[in-house]
């Protein structure tokens, strides 16, 4: 089925070919099956809210297609993105277990298909199925080991260099980029969200690319970023 | 480390208050074969941030400090620990390396079971995965919090004082 916005929706889990790769829905026969009467299959455009931090939690949002960025908010605005979330990603998870209010938000950044549980639904689920039970455990504590890297990043990193540093490397080690020499990574971003990934202004962000690039230490070619001194890119994630 | 006398999960008074341990009789006895209980003096480091994850803690009495830590040696303690928690729960199931650093505060006793039996006691017994799922949700909450706190400058407590 196309939707709207241009994408091709997977009706039914038990028919979805990516499901072997991605933790939470590889799942057996029967909790799919489960799964499929509780689930709703929807459709948001770029920029949809998903859920907002402080909301009470409705259920679950299982990230089929597209990208979703996650942040927290201070009372003067001031926002820090915590992660992009990528297909496969389970967003509202813990909210939805101890049921305290959303601790994130989430906004689609590209069109995305999603599949909603209600809260109830899920939490029958999960005591009905252990297979699904042990997966969400595992994708929970996948978060908190995110969650805590993201403290120490903001909170020991000395200076935006440093951190910006670190953020750049950890986008060129994914895809198979990795081992490559000059790794090339794609800026999902604008310099603003970047700047609210590092906890910085856009300014600082702006300047701080403008010194990579005069270094040489990064090339931009449109919206791709080359490493060209992965070296000295690991120097500045160490050493600020 | 030194073992401890091995006591019952069944006998501990304090089982209904505590999260995790808080599980049906058949579910306990079965903790009971697998688990080794250790007595720690103060200051011990029960597990060091990157180092591969051998299994959980279950701290039965004694408090735990827990850290994350620079390249240059600098810390950052992210919460401290209190008796009936579970501590690293996350790197057990995920066979990744321990995210943070467990350093005991008070003389404690605590419970060792090995990841490899962790695995599949959680498979066997859904109770049990329940409440690790829960666990784990009231972990994250609080770690985004002290991600609020280090990266926005307060906590979501006081942002609601402000208000």
């Amino acid at each position: 089925m196309l939707s709207p916005y241009g994408l091709d929706i997977i009706e039914s889990c038990l028919t979805c070919k990516v499901r072997s790769e991605r933790i939470f829905c590889d799942l057996p026969t029967s909790a799919l099956e489960s799964f499929e009467a509780i689930k709703y299959a929807t459709a948001y455009p770029k920029g949809a809210i998903l859920f907002v931090e402080g909301q009470a939690p409705r259920g679950i949002f299982v990230l089929c297609k597209g990208r979703v960025k996650l942040s927290i908010c201070a009372t003067d605005g001031k926002t820090l993105i915590l992660k992009i979330a990528e297909p496969g990603e389970v967003l509202g998870l813990s909210a939805t277990v101890s049921g305290k209010p959303y601790e994130l938000t989430a906004e689609t950044i590209d069109p995305c298909q999603v599949n909603f549980v209600k809260r109830e639904d899920f939490l029958r689920f999960l005591k009905e199925h252990s297979d699904a039970c042990f997966k969400v455990a595992e994708q929970l504590s996948e978060k908190y080991n995110n969650a805590c890297h993201e403290v120490r990043s903001l909170g020991l990193s000395h200076s935006a260099g440093e951190k910006l540093a670190k953020l750049l490397l950890e986008w060129s080690s994914r895809n198979g980029e990795a081992a490559k020499q000059e790794p090339r990574l794609k800026l999902a971003l604008t310099h603003e969200e970047i700047a609210q990934m590092i906890g910085t202004s856009r300014e600082t962000v702006t300047r701080l690319f403008a010194d990579l690039k005069k270094r040489q230490i990064i090339q931009a070619k449109g919206s791709t970023l080359v490493v060209r001194n992965k070296v000295a890119l690991k120097t500045m994630a160490t050493n600020g | 480390m030194e073992s401890a006398k091995k006591q019952s999960c069944l006998d501990c008074v304090l089982r209904p208050d505590r999260l995790f341990c808080d599980l049906p009789t058949a579910v306990l006895q079965a903790l009971d074969t697998m688990k080794e209980p250790l007595s720690c003096p103060r200051n011990t480091i029960l597990f060091r941030e990157g180092q591969a994850a051998r299994g959980v803690f279950i701290l039965c009495e004694g408090r735990a400090k827990l850290s994350v830590c620079s390249e240059s040696g600098k810390r950052l303690i992210l919460r401290i620990a209190v008796p009936g928690e579970v501590l690293g729960m996350s790197a057990a199931l995920t066979g990744s390396d321990y995210e943070v650093t467990a350093e005991l505060l008070d003389n404690a006793q605590l419970v060792l079971v090995k990841r490899k039996n962790l695995l599949q006691f959680l498979r066997d017994h859904r109770e049990a995965c329940l409440h690790v799922v829960t666990l784990l949700s009231q972990d994250l909450h609080v770690a985004y919090d002290r991600v609020r706190s280090v990266g926005l400058g307060r906590s979501r407590k006081q942002r609601t004082a402000h208000a």
